[in-house]
């Protein structure tokens, strides 16, 4: 994604256009034959420059990021813990877990995500997510060649790179995983 | 004859039977006078007829027979009391077994499989040491050993007694088999109730505020009847938020006692494994249990039953030395060991500590490289407590040869994964030639416990009411001050004196001040008197476990949901009372960089950076907060948000260089505000660097910061 000095409501706007119009290509697509090839429906939003995403499976909710409670004395990338239906959640940085170095903005939405183990936690997040659905088949094809927590998918619709993120890897790595990169 | 009726015939035999183990351990003992082992036997033998009794009136004629064997072989002992031979006490557990497993089998309805227990019964007497030798040669001429059986009319009386009680236990108090998580779920709805009612406070609370205002005087004649129609209404509100407190307390009471029961049930079978595994190995060890009455959940107990048993034999097996070696040693033949249960807040803490020969760390680094869990390299460069730590390795084993207690590899770290599988710790500490404790803590997740919460700085956290012992302000008088550390005269007793805030690294540590609350922590037979900003209050909270990534930071045991859903941290006690050096100076060669941003997130995000980088990061969530560690703390390099409430970033800024001791400290400034303008406001404001968020996203800061802290440096 090339990066402009365009105005916040100017992006968001921008934005929704490019939302609009891969949806309108991925409804002429059908039209074409494809409506039989299976899709991976997946969160996406933007974390720094590069764009994310997270299978929509994994997400339970987003929440405003409010409510925190710091946690002294924890790893660098815990945020602190929150409540989430009666229970306590710990709110972690995902730009730290991912080894990435900030954002465009500071984080305002919490996702809950179910990390693979059966526990649930809350990543940091720039903006709300937007659906989008991501061929299966690439998705796969793209893993066979990737063993960490992070794959690269190209869109085809318009050259954009999504990192998909696997979320049972990237806990699994544990501490392994933080400040890498 | 009604199954029902031999269920639970079986499981009242198995309470009386575990009583009667519990006799003939006591009975064994060295150093019971007369009269005390007298009231053993006669206990003793009482027990045995009830088992006799309750058999025969269900019709169970094996077991009545083999209860009555045991009577038998009682008799000629109660004639000359003195402590019973081992041989005996061996015979007669022995018999015990075999009554609960017939019971047992029965109860499942397999008892028309039963082998006949005729040749068990003759083994058990043949086994039996003659009853001359086993009163001690004083028993000639007594008694006959075997008694005939027991005449009708009495069995008769005894099998009537024990039908009518088991009638009674059918028609008066049956009982409902209710699934585990039907009272889970009904005790996380008594929870809710509990957070509801805090809640009820809040808003109580609120609305008195509110009345408060209507007081101003130009509104007080207008609002005067809604004052008293709001008034009334809050002592209505309030009346029933007492009623629902108190129903609240009895819901809990009557849930826990559903679905607790006492420690003991799980700690006296073990004491019988200890004695028969001691025996077994030529050992002698006896097992002490403190905190037996302490109530734990059931399904808790049941998977702690498994652990200890591992850890007991253990310790049994490998701490505990043969008697004439703890002779040699200076010790007494028999090995101590001693259970200690605790409950502190909703944590369970069990320690289960030897007088053995501890943990040779010499000799667990040979067996871990020996079988290949660790390398030569890595066991040389292991400390002490890294070493002790391999005993929890699946498949570590100092044992050789494998026999029939140990030697698979098998044990420790099975022990681990039970506790963890709870949430739990478990930790080892051991001297070479004393002894080896092994603490596990796990949390109790039903039910609320009595939490006092404290302020430090800005953040709140919340200490157990048990490990409280007391309240106090610091005086002059009361604290002796010294270089290295402050001490508090406590009842004629100095007690260390800690700050909160410095053990939670969020500020320098510091003598308290004249007036500051100190708050005297016990636990594990230590204390310290914590020093806190203020103290707010105490409520009854449900503590609730911490979530898998911060389940390992040893000062929390939890946090308790607050009535407008934000959480609270409860202090782990036995954390509180640690020495500790002070976090802030935890790593003194290292760089030391300060991160002020009231954005959690930006906080933490910037920590992870620096601390890659090599840097320790201290944080302040505002300028006023950036001050006051200055105050006492020293850094190379400070990042600053440009945009913050309180006080902006150029403030801060203009702050830091208006004074001679943060004059040459490098800042950089961080903004979401990439505008030109904003950059040149930030440098003519003093700032060394400016950095946006989408530099920092582009892996700026870490360059930056040693950059700027270069050009400092040659200015310097």
């Amino acid at each position: 994604m090339t990066s402009t000095t365009h105005g916040p409501e100017e992006v968001q706007d921008q934005e929704v256009r490019t939302l609009l119009e891969e949806r309108a290509s991925r409804l002429r697509g059908r039209s074409d034959g494809s409506a039989d090839e299976t899709m991976l429906m997946v969160a996406e939003f933007p974390l720094g420059e590069e764009r994310y995403a997270i299978p929509l499976e994994s997400l339970r909710a987003a929440l405003p990021l409010r409510l925190v409670t710091p946690v002294p004395l924890s790893q660098p990338h815990v945020i602190g813990v929150l409540r989430y239906q009666g229970q306590v959640l710990a709110a972690l940085s995902l730009a730290a877990l991912l080894g990435g170095h900030g954002w465009r903005q500071d984080p305002a939405v919490l996702l809950v995500v179910e990390r693979g183990d059966g526990e649930l936690c809350a990543l940091d997040c720039e903006a709300i997510p937007r659906p989008l659905s991501l061929p299966t088949a690439s998705v796969e094809a793209a893993r066979t060649h990737v063993e960490g927590p992070v794959t690269e998918i190209l869109l085809s619709s318009n050259r954009q790179i999504i990192h998909l993120i696997d979320l049972p890897r990237l806990f699994a790595r544990g501490a392994g995983a933080r400040n890498a990169g | 004859m009604l199954q029902s009726l031999v269920a639970g015939f079986s499981s009242e035999a198995q309470e009386v039977c575990q009583k009667v183990t519990l006799d003939l351990l006591e009975l064994e003992r060295e150093g019971l006078d007369i009269e005390a082992l007298s009231k053993v036997y006669t206990r003793l033998a009482r027990h045995l007829h009830t088992l006799k009794g309750s058999a025969a009136s269900l019709g169970l004629q094996d077991l009545s027979s083999i209860a009555h064997k045991l009577e038998d072989a009682l008799a000629p002992l109660r004639k000359d009391i003195k402590p019973m031979p081992r041989p005996m006490v061996d015979m007669l557990l022995h018999g015990l077994d075999l009554f609960m497993l017939r019971a047992q089998a029965h109860a499942e309805g397999r008892g028309e499989s039963l082998p006949d227990p005729t040749a068990a019964l003759a083994q058990l007497v043949a086994d039996a040491p003659p009853p001359e030798e086993a009163a001690g040669g004083t028993a000639a001429g007594a008694a006959p050993a075997h008694a005939p059986a027991p005449s009708a009319a009495p069995m008769q009386a005894a099998a009537s007694q024990a039908a009518a009680s088991m009638a009674e236990e059918d028609t008066g108090d049956a009982g409902w088999r209710v699934a585990a998580h039907q009272v889970t779920a009904l005790m996380r709805e008594v929870e809710r109730l509990r957070e509801f009612r805090m809640r009820l406070e809040d808003r109580l609370r609120d609305v008195s505020k509110a009345v408060e205002l209507l007081t101003a005087r130009e509104l007080l004649a207008p609002t005067a009847r809604a004052r008293a129609v709001l008034a009334s209404v809050t002592a209505g509100v309030r009346s029933d938020g007492h009623e629902a407190s108190d129903i609240v307390d009895s819901l809990e009471e009557g849930l826990k006692s559903i679905t607790t029961r006492p420690v003991r049930t799980i700690l006296e079978p073990l004491q019988r494994m200890v004695r028969d595994l001691s025996r077994q190995l030529g050992k002698q060890a006896r097992l002490s249990v403190v905190g037996a009455e302490v109530s734990l959940d059931r399904r808790l107990l049941e998977k702690l039953k498994g652990a200890m048993v591992h850890l007991l034999r253990n310790a049994v097996d490998h701490g505990i030395e043969m008697p004439d070696e703890r002779e040699r040693a200076g010790k007494h033949h028999e090995g101590a060991l001693t259970l200690r249960v605790e409950q502190q807040g909703n944590i369970l803490i069990l320690e289960l500590s030897d007088d053995g020969r501890g943990i040779d760390v010499v000799v667990v680094r040979a067996s871990a490289e020996r079988k290949g869990l660790i390398t030569a390299d890595e066991g040389s460069r292991m400390h002490e407590a890294q070493v002790r730590d391999l005993i929890f390795r699946p498949g570590f084993s100092t044992r050789t040869d494998v026999t029939d207690t140990s030697g698979r590899g098998v044990g420790l770290d099975a022990v681990r994964s039970a506790v963890e599988s709870m949430q739990g710790r478990i930790e080892v500490v051991s001297t070479k030639g004393s002894g080896t404790r092994f603490m596990l803590t796990v949390p109790m997740e039903l039910g609320s416990s009595p939490v006092l919460t404290v302020r430090t700085i800005d953040s709140q956290v919340g200490l157990p009411m048990l490990a409280v012992e007391s309240t106090q302000l610091a005086t002059p008088e009361n604290l002796r001050i010294g270089r290295m550390k402050t001490q508090l005269d406590y009842n004629g007793q100095l007690v260390p004196v800690v700050d909160l805030g410095a053990r939670l690294g969020l500020r320098a540590s510091a003598p308290p001040s004249e007036g500051q609350p100190l708050i005297i922590v016990q636990s594990g037979g230590k204390r310290m008197a914590l020093a806190v900003d203020a103290v707010v209050g105490d409520r009854d909270l449900v503590i609730r476990p911490l979530p898998a990534e911060v389940r390992d930071v040893p000062s929390y045991q939890g946090a308790a949901i607050l009535s407008r859903g934000e959480l609270l941290l409860i202090l782990r006690p036995g954390w509180v009372v640690a020495d500790s050096t002070p976090q802030t100076v935890a790593m003194p060669q290292s760089r030391r960089a300060l991160v002020v941003d009231d954005s959690l997130t930006a906080r933490a995000l910037h920590r992870a950076m620096l601390e890659a980088g090599g840097f320790t990061v201290h944080l302040a969530a505002s300028g006023a907060r950036a001050m006051e560690r200055l105050q006492t703390e020293t850094y190379d390099v400070i990042i600053c948000d440009l945009e913050m409430e309180e006080m902006n970033g150029t403030e801060l800024v203009a702050k830091l260089r208006s004074q001679p001791g943060t004059r040459e400290i490098p800042v950089i400034l961080v903004s979401a505000n990439d505008s030109a303008g904003a950059r040149s406001r930030g440098l003519s404001a003093g700032a060394d660097g400016f950095l946006s968020k989408r530099e920092c996203a582009a892996g700026r800061l870490l360059s930056e910061v040693l950059d700027v802290m270069s050009r400092r440096g040659a200015r310097a």
